[in-house]
């Protein structure tokens, strides 16, 4: 009878420390922020692709820089930093992505009044010489 | 007394009460403080949502933005790396909605640039063509010019040509008309002795059809001058016969001055007996002999060229 009760109390105990011990390891060890550095990594490809390094060299840096800084803060187990630099990578550069895409449209108009100054320009002279 | 004493001294601490209570809302309100820098980015969406050509494009990213700057405007408390990386994030997101708007804004002027290029494009291509009509009006008009020209000149050619062959053909109408005979000295008219009696100068009436055909050649014909040379067979004296000769011939340049003739124009001769043109010995031949010859000289040469020094003054 003691025996067995002694024994529940150890059985107890030891499932009550075991449990803490995981709750611990859980607060203190949160996952790595996956899916926000596949997303940062997955913009940072998309801006590259489309030549952001052409048009917002300055952006997309930043993107990597802040991917860099996440994983490394993955290594040193700062999940949470972890993840605001990912989503800060993600945001840097999708605004490359996008400055990207208006300095491609601004050369595309330019380019277009340029050849409709152009014709009118050559008609100014093809006149003056009459 | 007392009673006023008592509300007047009140007074001042109701109002420290107020103004305790005041400050303790104010300060209510104020407690939980937006991070520092929240405000300059809500300043930039508020600037990118009033200005309504580029907000009106980009309608979702601009919600996106607005819910982002909702989040780095909430309080954080001390946890300063939370509020700046919310700050953060919402900047990236109106950043990204004011290019998205920029571009979208371009994409819209592209048409009317397009537009526009179509047009400078049709109106270089129109300019051209007239140009070119221009040009092909211009060598036209001067070929046309050229053509008229060219058949001016060769209708003013062609009507000299006309004129001087209806001339020519005249002339010779009226050298045909006088019967004369073209030799190097000139048209050479004979008139036979059909016009005299024999030995007689003065011309019969009636017989001068041929002289009046040579009135009108002469005053047709200005320029041109005759010689008239009296001819006679060898009966009778040399000496008769010669002055004969230059009766008859004067006789005929008398008759031609008379009928408008400028004597001047008229250079009688007698010639006598020298120049028969047929043999004396029959009668036929001695007719042929006697005769007045009217040589109508050609253009520019001189009248007293064949006459042997013979002026017909000398004989009257």
């Amino acid at each position: 009878m003691f025996e067995t009760k002694r024994h529940r109390r150890l059985l107890a105990f030891v499932a009550c420390t075991g449990t803490m011990l995981l709750f611990a390891a859980c607060v203190s060890a949160p996952p790595a922020p996956t899916t926000s550095l596949n997303e940062a990594s997955l913009a940072i490809k998309a801006a590259e692709r489309d030549d952001a390094s052409h048009y917002a060299a300055a952006e997309l840096d930043e993107a990597r820089q802040k991917l860099i800084k996440a994983d490394a803060a993955v290594v040193a187990n700062q999940m949470t930093l972890a993840e605001r630099y990912a989503d800060e990578s993600t945001v840097t550069a999708k605004l490359a992505a996008a400055r990207t895409e208006a300095a491609k449209a601004a050369a595309i108009n330019e380019e277009m009044s340029r050849g409709a100054e152009a014709l009118l320009e050559e008609m100014q002279r093809a006149g003056d010489k009459e | 007394m007392n009673a006023y004493n008592v509300k007047y001294a009140r007074a001042p601490r109701m109002l420290a009460v107020a103004a305790a209570i005041s400050i303790a809302v104010a300060g209510c309100a104020t407690a939980p403080q937006s991070p520092e820098g929240s405000a300059d980015v809500r300043g930039k969406l508020s600037a990118l949502q009033s200005n309504s050509n580029l907000a009106s494009k980009v309608p979702v990213e601009i919600r996106e933005a607005e819910a982002a700057v909702v989040i780095a405007e909430a309080p954080v408390g001390k946890n300063v790396a939370l509020g700046e990386h919310r700050i953060y994030m919402a900047d990236r997101m109106v950043e990204i909605a004011m290019a998205k708007a920029a571009t979208r804004y371009a994409e819209d002027q592209r048409a009317m640039l397009a537009q526009r290029r179509d047009k400078a494009r049709l109106d270089a291509r129109t300019h051209e063509a007239d140009m070119a009509h221009r040009q092909v009006a211009m060598a036209q008009s001067k070929a046309e010019a050229e053509r008229a020209l060219a058949l001016a000149a060769a209708t003013r050619a062609a009507s000299n040509e006309v004129e001087a062959a209806a001339k020519a053909k005249e002339m010779q109408r009226q050298i045909d008309v006088l019967q004369a005979e073209a030799t190097d000295r000139g048209l050479v008219l004979t008139l036979g002795d059909v016009l005299f009696a024999t030995g007689r100068s003065d011309l019969r009436p009636g017989g001068n059809s041929t002289l009046d055909k040579l009135v009108v050649f002469l005053n047709e014909y200005p320029d041109r001058n005759v010689l008239i040379e009296g001819h006679t067979d060898d009966v009778g004296s040399l000496e008769m016969n010669q002055t004969l000769s230059q009766h008859r011939a004067d006789a005929v340049k008398l008759y031609l001055t008379q009928h408008g003739i400028q004597s001047k124009r008229v250079v009688a001769s007698g010639m006598g007996e020298t120049q028969p043109i047929a043999d004396n010995l029959s009668a036929s031949g001695r007719q042929q002999n006697r005769r007045v010859e009217v040589i109508i000289k050609n253009p520019s040469t001189e009248l007293l060229s064949n006459t042997g020094g013979a002026g017909d003054d000398q004989f009257f």
